[in-house]
């Protein structure tokens, strides 16, 4: 009986397997082989691929690029800023939402529509609202009296595209937060608020020290998972600046970017294992942020 | 001694109206938030030139003032450039392409979903835990990682020759890589599990096999799961960038994201035509507002439990 | 701190529009620093009054004091009450301490007092070793009293506890019913427990109030209410064994059942429904009283003898049931089998007319 449910289970798993090898299990390895190639050529030798030798020197050409560091300056201010920011909005807007007595399902629609919608159409649409005359962000600035800002133009500071960035960034991360933490706090046994209410707790005290404890395993997996996501940051880089990476060339440059910059230029010797390397190097930086949540949370969250 | 209590009375209710008045004002401002730029797209999507560069900006248009000649440039041939004699942006083949990739890419995933979410559920063998937790591991990896050698593995295939391409190939390239998700074999193990086991030993009395309980008694009750499951893959062609950009050899294989940005933009001049660019947007938003609208309750529910699982 | 409750209504709307009534009208006066049981069936609209005392459900009309104050309007963080939940709703991510300290940090109250007090009170209710646990480390015994302690830390007006032993084991149970009646008896506190355990409520309380599809229907001393219930459905409610009901009826000042006279009264000719407690009855060692039956089974357990009467139906007409009970003093050394002839003690025949009210 045991022998034939092996056989079973491994034939349903047939197609998830061969897909995996080819397509999940074997890249991983193989871009850690590849980021150590020397002079690498993949398709030369009717597709065999050509290497001089083993090195770690693609790792050095990396540290040494300032294109890289550039993308890793950027990158970490996305993630640290946005994910952050995003959660702690997140959060609020889904205890409002809490506690009025109609309309919720009005509301949580409206604040799903980013989540829905292609990240470049919305970047570019983002885009044409930070254009320095003619943006509506701008126009909004004037109403207050500050003066213009050129946000995405061709002489914009770095600041500024940041800023721009950041505002997208954080407008199109709220929906799938609210999402989860609305659902989160459904869950949570309406007893306690009750007995908060006996207990003579004020709204925040309420917020504060039992919904954001109760909800805590929950919002350290957004964090883990924003995290992630917000260390990927891509699209939403084309969408706001274009193919060109920033107001000026790369200026918004992130690790993705840099990763596929060179692996579309996989025909250049040797560029596949730059790229490769530097998605080892993304990798690392992501298990390393995960840990770090993972501990610096052990004291906090509550199961 | 009376009027004091109702005095108190009034107060509390006073307060709790006032309460929720400045909670329904902040959401409202939320909301207004999270509309403003679909609004702008679509409001400038109708404008003309001179509109456009109007400053201060035009809030508003009656309707009456709606211009569609943004619409219709989309699908005038271009006269000179890269892509002379095709449609400024070929919507209807880009969005061709997409359905295509989203068909073949959801039918693909749905099956090996289904039948590795059975074996992780319902079949004990040697090793699935293991497996399992293999699985869970890729998740954590960046898709980057797995870019670079499925592009050279395309390669090695033969699906990606500058030169050569075909259509067929460049669907296969696009394809046949997407096939499984770790998440939604996750998702989808969880609703199996949840089907009592008494079922199971109910239908193998009666001399079912594996497999037809499978396809005729844990598919259609995990019938929910399996709509969103589709539902969400489908969508998920549409934000599809890089990937279709870096494995296609021709732009008429290209999917509705690649098509967009850079289009509306002259390069001799540099100018951009934010209104056709606003017009190709709307274009490649609506299809997705549309299924969002139609299936809004599916995949909330679906989104937020998976989110939760997880 | 009285509790007074004029004219309380909650009304509830089900899904196909239906309205019920929960709390219907209810006028009740809780005497300061007394143990007061809530008592009924499940339904009866109890737990409904507790949480409208407690202002976490919201009246449709009526007015509710404490004291001097009306709180009819007030939010229930205001309302300076203890409430005991019958989940106990412990915060699950706190120690107990951190428990029991919440209230009093919402209160503002000075940190040296707040922990005196805390300590003081997991004292009173036994828990000091465990001030450190959290929830669910402790059995559901110990979890209640933390709930007690956080309830009464406070120092409430009013203490309410929703169905407090309902959760507990039946050793238990005794044990904690005996703690409460002490924790209240010490602090003094206005109390209010709601049970559908007609034992529990009149072994400890003060006063028991009797509800039923959300109308009080008597309030009173345990033993009063016992003794001289004013309808049929609280005869029935109180007691155990329950009390058997007969059908018969009064003639010539006579009172009758099934034709066999057992007592005398000064009310007209009329049908009526016969309430006699099982101790009611009295073994008539004459043998001259008409109302003889023989006994089918016995039932022997120290000092009472239970008798077990079974009666066809048509002979004697019992209401609702093929038999009915008798308890007397195992010294008759009756058998089954023996035909005995019954009196009823006096002042335990109960009356009611066909509606169920006293007569």
């Amino acid at each position: 009986m045991e022998k034939k449910n092996n056989l079973r289970a491994w034939i349903y798993l047939a197609p998830l397997l061969i897909l995996m090898t080819v397509f999940t299990f074997y890249p991983i390895v193989n871009a850690f082989i590849i980021s150590i190639y020397k002079d690498y050529q993949p398709l030369a030798n009717n597709g065999a691929g050509i290497i001089t030798g083993y090195t770690f020197q693609n790792f050095l050409f990396i540290f040494k690029n300032q294109l890289f560091w550039i993308s890793i300056k950027n990158t970490f201010v996305i993630a640290f800023i946005s994910v952050p920011i995003s959660i702690f909005l997140s959060l609020f807007i889904s205890v409002a939402l809490k506690n009025i007595p109609k309309l919720k399902g009005f509301f949580q629609t409206i604040y799903f529509l980013p989540y829905v919608t292609n990240a470049i159409a919305v970047g570019m649409a983002f885009a044409f609202m930070f254009h320095q005359n003619y943006g509506l962000f701008n126009a909004i600035l004037g109403w207050f009296g500050i003066d213009a800002i050129n946000w995405v133009g061709g002489t914009a500071s770095w600041t500024a595209q940041m800023g721009a960035l950041l505002i997208y960034t954080i407008w199109s991360g709220l929906a799938f937060k609210i999402l989860v933490f609305t659902s989160g706090m459904q869950n949570i046994d309406k007893q306690y608020y009750d007995a908060a209410k006996i207990d003579s707790a004020s709204k925040w005290t309420v917020f504060k020290r039992i919904t954001v404890p109760l909800l805590s395993p929950l919002i350290l997996y957004i964090s883990i998972t924003s995290m992630i996501g917000a260390l990927k940051a891509y699209n939403s880089v084309v969408g706001l600046f274009g193919i060109q990476m920033g107001a000026q060339p790369y200026s918004m440059m992130t690790i993705v970017a840099f990763v596929y910059r060179y692996v579309s230029g996989y025909t250049d010797v040797g560029y596949i294992s730059y790229a490769s390397a530097a998605a080892i190097i993304l990798f690392i930086i992501t298990v390393i942020f995960s840990l770090i949540q993972g501990v610096v949370s052990r004291k906090r969250v509550h199961y | 001694m009376s009027d004091i209590f109702v005095q108190n009375e009034l107060a509390y209710k006073r307060k709790r109206i006032i309460g929720n008045v400045v909670i329904y004002v902040f959401l409202a401002a939320v909301a207004i938030a999270i509309l403003i730029p679909f609004y702008w797209m679509i409001l400038t999507s109708f404008k003309n030139e001179t509109q456009i560069t109007q400053i201060p900006p035009i809030l508003a248009l009656s309707p009456s003032d709606w211009k569609l000649s943004n619409y219709t440039d989309l699908f005038l041939t271009v006269p000179s450039g890269p892509r002379v004699g095709q449609p400024l942006f070929p919507f209807f083949r880009y969005m061709a392409n997409t359905v295509l990739i989203s068909l073949l890419t959801t039918i693909g995933t749905t099956i090996t979903t289904i039948l590795s979410a059975f074996a992780f559920s319902r079949l004990h063998f040697k090793g699935r835990d293991t497996l399992f937790a293999i699985l869970l591991g890729t998740m954590m990896v960046p898709g980057e990682i797995f870019i670079l050698t499925n592009f050279l593995t395309i390669n090695k295939f033969g699906w990606y020759n500058i030169f050569t391409q075909t259509y067929g190939q460049a669907i296969l390239a696009m394809t046949i890589p997407f096939m499984v998700s770790v998440f939604y074999i996750f998702y989808l193990r969880q609703t199996f599990k949840q089907i009592p086991n008494e079922l199971y030993f109910a239908a193998k009395v009666d001399g079912t096999s594996d497999f037809k309980y499978l396809i005729k008694i844990m598919v259609p009750i995990a019938m929910p799961t399996i709509v969103t499951i589709i539902i969400l893959n489908s969508m998920g062609a549409w934000s599809a960038y890089i990937w279709p950009a870096l494995v296609t050899a021709n732009d008429k294989y290209r999917l509705v994201s690649n098509g967009l940005r850079g289009a509306f933009t002259d390069t001799s001049t540099g100018r951009t035509d934010y209104g056709q660019q606003m017009a190709a947007s709307v274009l490649v938003t609506l299809p997705l507002l549309i299924v969002f609208f139609t299936f809004r309750k599916q995949i909330m529910r679906g989104v937020s439990r998976s989110g939760i699982k997880g | 701190m009285e509790i007074k409750l004029q004219g309380l209504t909650k009304i509830f709307t089900s899904k196909n529009k239906k309205e019920v009534r929960a709390v219907d009208n209810v006028d009740l006066v809780i005497p300061t620093g007394k143990l007061i049981g809530l008592l009924g069936p499940s339904g009866c609209g109890k737990s409904t009054t507790l949480y409208l005392i407690a202002g976490l459900l919201r009246q449709n009309e009526g007015t509710i004091f404490f004291g001097e104050d009306e709180v009819t309007e007030t939010p229930p963080e205001k309302r300076g009450i203890g409430l005991v939940f019958q989940n106990y709703a412990l915060y699950p991510h706190m120690t107990v301490r951190e428990n029991i300290l919440f209230p009093l940090q919402n209160l503002k109250v000075e940190k040296q007092e707040a922990i005196q007090r805390t300590v003081e009170i997991a004292e009173l209710v036994g828990l000091q070793e465990m001030l450190d646990r959290k929830p669910k480390e402790l059995s559901g015994g110990q979890q209640q009293r933390v709930a007690i302690a956080r309830a009464l830390v406070k120092k409430p007006r009013v203490l309410l506890l929703d169905e407090p032993l309902s959760n507990l084991d039946a050793r238990l149970r005794l044990q904690t019913r005996e703690e409460i009646k002490r924790i209240q008896r010490e602090t003094k506190i206005t109390t209010v427990f709601v049970t559908h355990d007609q034992e529990e409520a009149m072994s400890i309380s003060d006063e028991i109030v009797v509800m039923k599809d959300g109308v009080i229907q008597q309030m009173g001393e345990p033993q009063q209410v016992y003794d001289a219930p004013v309808n049929l459905f609280v005869a029935r409610f109180l007691g155990n064994p329950q009390i058997n009901v007969f059908d018969g009826e009064i003639k010539n000042k006579e009172v009758m059942i099934g034709g066999m006279k057992i007592g005398t009264t000064k009310l007209p000719d009329q049908k009526v429904t016969i309430g006699i407690r099982p101790e009611g009855f009295a073994v008539d060692t004459e043998k001259k009283s008409p109302f003889k039956f023989e006994i089918d089974m016995v039932e022997t357990i120290g000092r009472d003898t239970t008798l077990i009467i079974e009666v066809e139906s048509g002979e004697g007409g019992i209401l609702d049931k093929k038999t009915f009970k008798a308890i007397v003093d195992v010294e008759h050394r009756i058998s089954a089998g023996d035909v005995v002839h019954f009196k009823v003690k006096p002042g335990k025949l109960h009356l009611f007319d066909l509606s169920g009210s006293i007569l």
